[in-house]
């Protein structure tokens, strides 16, 4: 038994000091962690004390802090930078909440560029300025700001089967997409 | 952690409950090592292999050691969408008394959720005796993967497994019922290496008249993918 024990051990402690280097990372955080500038904008816009989680993000170029509440039963994400300024809020939507506008543009793109498609997730993603931000969620004004959407959807063509997030502007023209490589599965089919 | 706490001690209950039937007691090493063939193809390996310690049947309370089987498995997997992928297996089983053959079948689905994801496994499988009718199994797992650190698991977190698993088989027109259940801790070293350390409780026999049995692991296992 404890060659076995022995052979894990020795497996897992390698494997362990390699991983080390990757540097995504998403982490809970305390309120008591985020800069006071954060805090006070939140309190200010989403006005009543809601239940809020924090977050601390980085894909080892960018540093961000994230706040997740809900609001009007819709799930608001707030980005902040490390000193505490708002930089844009993401609300997560359904289908038929996709504003006019962009809903014909975006659709014909799933529509001509994939045999079948379903959307995993929506949200509308509005960037600018402290003040602005602040509007928009006070009196849902949407003035001086930028929106687009970021959809996260599977797409099926002759050659390919992915699962990608794309980012189409307010009038659904799509801007950039990637692919999302989802976690492994070995641990859950076998 | 909480959660942790809960599913422990409902295993413990249950353990203790358990003295009272037929109990078995065990080690449950696994390890799989899983790469890709072609492009959506891959091959799975695995071994897993059960030693018991304690058997309440067998008076067996000193804790003596005896190996009670071990499984090698190779898997050819095609992946169908992001989320659904299907898989053909072999499996050959070292035991005492009779080796076996087992040939597997199985779609696993990908379930996402914010917080966590679940996969659902459904799987038949046949197992071949020189001297008795062929065993047919159906079974349908369910395995939750729940980060404990965050939303999403990154390298060098943790993350709790629960799993369940119902098991239908059938031979010579005899037919009974297993139940499989697991709560594990996992540690996410990176996507390509998991370990996972837990109790899986087995019980068996339901339709066996007096002969309801518990089978209690600590299982640990390791997850690798080139």
């Amino acid at each position: 038994m404890s060659n076995y024990l022995r052979l894990l051990f020795i497996v897992f402690s390698v494997t362990y000091g390699i991983a080390q280097e990757k540097n995504e990372v998403e982490k809970r955080v305390k309120k008591d962690d985020i800069p006071n500038l954060a805090k006070e904008w939140l309190e200010e816009a989403f006005k009543q004390d809601r239940k809020t989680k924090w977050y601390y993000q980085t894909d080892g170029e960018k540093y961000v802090y994230e706040a997740k509440l809900k609001k009007n039963k819709h799930l608001h994400s707030v980005e902040f930078d490390m000193e505490g300024k708002v930089k844009n809020v993401e609300i997560k939507i359904k289908e038929n909440e996709i504003k006019q506008e962009a809903y014909q543009t975006i659709f014909n793109y799933f529509k001509s560029n994939y045999t079948r498609y379903s959307l995993k997730k929506i949200q509308i993603q509005y960037t600018g300025e402290s003040d602005d931000l602040e509007n928009l969620i006070v009196e849902n004004e949407m003035k001086n700001l930028v929106i687009n959407y970021e959809i996260e959807y599977y797409g099926k063509t002759d050659k390919d089967n992915t699962l990608w997030e794309g980012l189409f502007d307010a009038e659904g023209r799509l801007i950039e997409k990637r692919v999302i490589n989802l976690k492994l599965t070995d641990n859950l089919d076998y | 952690m909480r959660i942790c706490i809960s599913i422990l001690g409902l295993l413990f209950f249950t353990f203790s409950y358990a003295q009272e039937n037929r109990t078995t007691f065990g080690l449950f090493p696994e390890a799989s090592l899983s790469y890709k063939l072609l492009k959506n193809y891959s091959i799975t390996h695995k071994f897993e292999s059960q030693h018991g310690f304690y058997d309440s049947e067998n008076l067996n309370e000193e804790l003596e050691y005896e190996h009670t089987l071990t499984d090698l498995q190779t898997f050819i997997g095609r992946r169908i969408t992001p989320f659904i992928k299907v898989d053909i297996g072999y499996q050959y089983r070292i035991e005492r008394g009779e080796n076996t053959h087992r040939t597997i079948q199985q779609v696993s689905i990908l379930q996402r959720e914010s917080h966590f994801r679940i996969g659902h496994r459904m799987r038949i499988d046949q197992t071949f005796f020189n001297n008795a009718s062929l065993l047919f199994r159906a079974r349908y797992r369910l395995k939750g993967q729940i980060p404990l650190q965050g939303e999403s698991l990154d390298n060098g977190e943790n993350y709790l497994s629960v799993s369940n698993e119902l098991i239908y088989m059938i031979q010579s027109g005899e037919d009974d019922l297993e139940n499989r259940l697991t709560a594990a801790l996992g540690f996410y070293i990176d996507d390509k290496n998991k370990f996972e350390i837990g109790l899986d409780y087995r019980t068996d026999d339901y339709l066996v008249k007096d002969r309801f049995r518990h089978r209690i692991w600590l299982k640990f296992g390791y997850y690798k993918t080139l």
